[in-house]
């Protein structure tokens, strides 16, 4: 196989509990994101347009639906005889065989497939992030630094780096100490979860650290405190745009929210970094007379018959007569009957919002059945398929699940099957 | 599915006349729609019938079309056994006006394995199953079936005026009448047997004939029998830039427009652009219209339909348009039916104001 300079291994298996119902049939970066995207066209994006030619996906939760989307890579150019797309799930051995324990044994038990390409460097990323970021020269500050290992960092404030893996670096930018989640921070460095390695010596430590029965197998957790403690040199390569994580409700919905603020972050219409995916076949959209799309994004196949505010629409969306959509994201193929009323809300994919439901973000409004820690700021999320019944009255922080409705009273659960556009 | 056919679609159209939209560009590459090359509802409605086999006939401006189609991959063209097959003419300097044109058409046909050949010229916006047309010609044992309506002289010149028998066979056959024998007009859409088709070519290029279209054929009618078959669908002809702009408000008539696109498992499909999704700022206004990705939209749109990535400033106005991709409308600016081409950049404060039988028409790249 031909040599590859760079491997880029994108790391896809995570379920992305944090997301609930939004992702129990559907791996985490298939999410829908941004109306015209799923969150895994970010990194896939970022590798084509960094020129990276070999990128492995590695899947393990749900992947049907990843699998299915991402095909042969064609919609982001990695369908090549060179290098491509290969999608890499854990697989049964004649000897042992296992799932990926964690992000470090996932890498290790590809080995194999990185050893193929014969690379120098291996980039190892995230499938759950939004941001757009040339990894090329991230490598090239990598080569100029002469560095072990490299490290994307962002600075975040102050208040939040406990959340983070968090570096202390000295002025050449190598890295002197990490720092995962610490209760008080000595920086505000927060490591991405983008990592760039001079693939032999990455190769030596996945081996030692898998011979290692008390690892977690984590790159946060293990690789990058022991390559520290040996002395190996880690530089820390800062980043200074857009960049989010959208691991929980809030920050999927919040990021969304980034599309349609003044601010504009992040670009998506820059031709010379375009975000690409496959796309829905639909025609244009559609905004009718009464029809208003207000501070809104929308996108092919849309209908729009009533008042679409604040809000974020993915394909073949349709709002109905009467019908109020404020503050929300609606996945592809959901549907707003006539004279509902939405405000803060996550509509999955093909799922119905029937006439005269009231979505609201008070709490204190309508049905508490369905509250759910995982949504907050009185964010709702509404599972994909389903139908909310007509005339329904929901308040914030709730979690549309059929499970919670045996009885079918505000929820009509409807074709299964595929997600899919 | 399984259709026993291949497809041959005539890219340009010697009759029809779409004026400065035509200039940079053969009749089927036309942008229609929002999204859309003309060209592109055929090669939707033949892939969607089950046909994988299609050649585009391309005799001139066929640049952009190339580059519209590509390897034919976004219609599931891109294959080993068939496919997309873009055909031009066939030109050996000082050597013309001896068949040479229809060299490369022959071939093709000729080469292929299938029973029968759909054709179809290069106005058309529809969405077609061919299966159930063929299944009749199949019954019929006649070797050439054509499709009409009953919009006689609706879309404008060019039309073709067909009278049939009771058995529904051509009897005679009218181009352009001034009065109409009937309202059967023949859309450009004509399924023949392969092999007929091949006979047919060869006797052309023997006689030193340069031009295939399907007027030609349908003038067989002496002495073939040529079947007429009703098409009760929505077919929008785009014949002249009246047609164009008329068949593009059509589309504003959801149930038009649903005929269309949104047919179960006949999605119309077209080239990949990736753009942003559309961006719609506080501000804006829009009726009665259809957008595409990529546009920007701060100003006032109504009853239009927007190419993608069209711009429409705060302030401006556009009402009954049609605005190419990547077309700016600035400040200030107010359009009433026009048609801009792509790439035009319409400056602050400029007003233009067509009629709806007469659109003011802006050429490709134009600053106004």
């Amino acid at each position: 196989m031909a040599r590859q300079e760079v491997v880029a291994m994108i790391l896809a298996g995570g379920q992305g509990s944090r997301l609930g119902i939004l992702t129990q049939y559907v791996a985490k970066p298939a999410v829908p994101f941004g109306s015209r995207y799923r969150i895994i066209d970010f990194p896939l994006s970022n590798c084509t347009n960094s020129g990276i030619e070999a990128v492995g996906v590695l899947t393990q939760y749900q992947p049907l639906e990843l699998n299915q989307y991402m095909g042969n890579g064609h919609p982001w150019d990695l369908d090549r005889n060179r290098g491509g797309l290969a999608i890499l799930p854990p697989f049964m051995r004649s000897g042992a065989s296992d799932w990926y324990k964690g992000t470090a044994n996932a890498i290790y038990q590809n080995i194999y497939f990185i050893d193929r390409y014969n690379p120098s460097y291996v980039l190892i990323l995230s499938g759950d992030h939004i941001y757009k970021m040339n990894y090329g020269q991230m490598l090239n500050f990598h080569i100029e630094k002469g560095a072990d290992a490299s490290i994307a960092v962002i600075e975040v404030p102050w208040e939040e780096a406990s959340r983070f893996g968090i570096m202390s670096c000295d002025n050449e930018q190598r890295i002197t100490k990490f720092a995962e989640k610490p209760a008080e921070p000595e920086s505000r460095l927060a490591s991405m979860g983008i990592y760039i390695f001079n693939w032999q010596i990455l190769r030596q430590k996945l081996i030692e650290d898998e011979a290692n029965p008390d690892s977690d197998n984590d790159f946060g957790k293990n690789i990058i405190p022991a390559m520290l403690n040996e002395g190996k040199k880690l530089y820390a390569y800062t980043f200074d745009s857009y960049w989010r994580d959208v691991g929980t409700i809030f920050s999927l919905w919040d990021a969304n929210m980034d599309l349609i603020r003044e601010a504009q972050e992040i670009d998506l219409s820059d031709d010379r970094w375009r975000i690409y995916g496959r796309t829905p076949v639909q025609p244009s959209h559609y905004v009718a007379n009464d029809g208003e799309a207000i501070n809104s994004v929308l996108t092919d196949g849309c209908k729009i018959y009533g008042r679409v505010e604040n809000s974020v629409l993915a394909a073949s969306c349709t709002v109905g007569r009467g019908a109020v959509v404020k503050d929300s994201v609606l996945m592809p193929g959901a549907v707003i009957e006539d004279n509902a009323y939405i405000e803060k809300a996550i509509v999955g994919l093909h799922a119905t919002i029937g006439q005269a439901v009231e979505i609201r973000p008070d709490e204190s409004f309508g049905s508490s059945d369905f509250r759910n820690k995982l949504c907050t700021e009185g964010i709702s999320v509404i599972a994909s398929n389903i139908e909310v019944l007509a005339g329904s009255k929901i308040g914030g922080n709730s979690m549309l699940d059929p499970k919670l409705d045996p009885e079918g009273k505000v929820i009509a659960t409807r074709r299964p099957g595929s997600l899919l556009y | 599915m399984f259709i026993d056919a291949m497809g041959l679609i005539l890219a340009n159209h010697n009759r029809a006349n779409l004026a400065e939209l035509e200039v940079p560009r053969a009749l089927a590459a036309v942008p229609f729609a929002g999204r859309y090359r003309i060209i592109d509802f055929s090669l939707s409605s033949l892939v969607n019938s089950g046909v994988k086999n299609v050649g585009v006939y391309a005799n001139h401006k066929y640049r952009s079309l190339m580059d519209h189609l590509g390897t034919g991959a976004y219609w599931d063209l891109d294959r080993m056994q068939g496919g997309l097959a873009i055909l031009p003419p066939f030109l050996l300097s000082g050597q013309r006006e001896d068949g040479g044109e229809l060299v490369g058409l022959y071939d093709f046909v000729h080469d292929a394995t299938q029973e029968y050949v759909v054709i179809c010229e290069s106005n058309l916006v529809m969405n077609l199953d061919f299966g159930p047309y063929l299944d009749r010609l199949k019954e019929s044992g006649a070797n050439i079936a054509v499709l009409f309506n009953n919009d006689g002289d609706l879309a404008g010149q060019p039309y073709l005026i067909l009278q049939l028998d009771e058995q529904s066979y051509i009897k005679d056959l009218f181009l352009n009448p001034k009065v109409l024998p009937s309202r059967d007009s023949a859309l450009g859409i004509v399924i023949v047997r392969r092999e007929f088709l091949v006979q047919y070519l060869e006797l052309e290029i023997a006689r030193g004939h340069s031009s295939f279209t399907v007027e030609k054929l349908l003038r067989l009618f002496d002495s073939e029998q040529i079947l007429g078959l009703y098409c009760e669908e929505v077919v929008l002809r785009i014949n002249s830039v009246t047609s164009y702009f008329k068949s593009s408000e059509s589309l504003l008539n959801m149930e038009v427009f649903d005929r269309l696109f949104n047919r179960e498992d006949r999605p119309i499909y077209t080239k990949v652009k990736n753009e942003a999704p559309t961006m719609y700022f506080p501000g804006n206004k829009v009726n009665n219209s259809l957008l595409s990705d990529g546009c920007v939209i701060s100003g006032e749109v109504n009853d239009s339909i927007l190419f993608r990535g069209a711009e429409v400033k705060r302030g401006a106005r556009v009402d009954n348009c049609i605005i190419g991709q990547d077309c700016i409308i600035s400040e200030g600016a107010e359009l009433s039916c026009v048609i801009l081409d792509k790439d035009t950049l319409i400056r602050p404060g400029v007003k233009l104001k067509g009629q709806p039988d007469y659109p003011v028409v802006i050429a490709k790249s134009m600053i106004v």
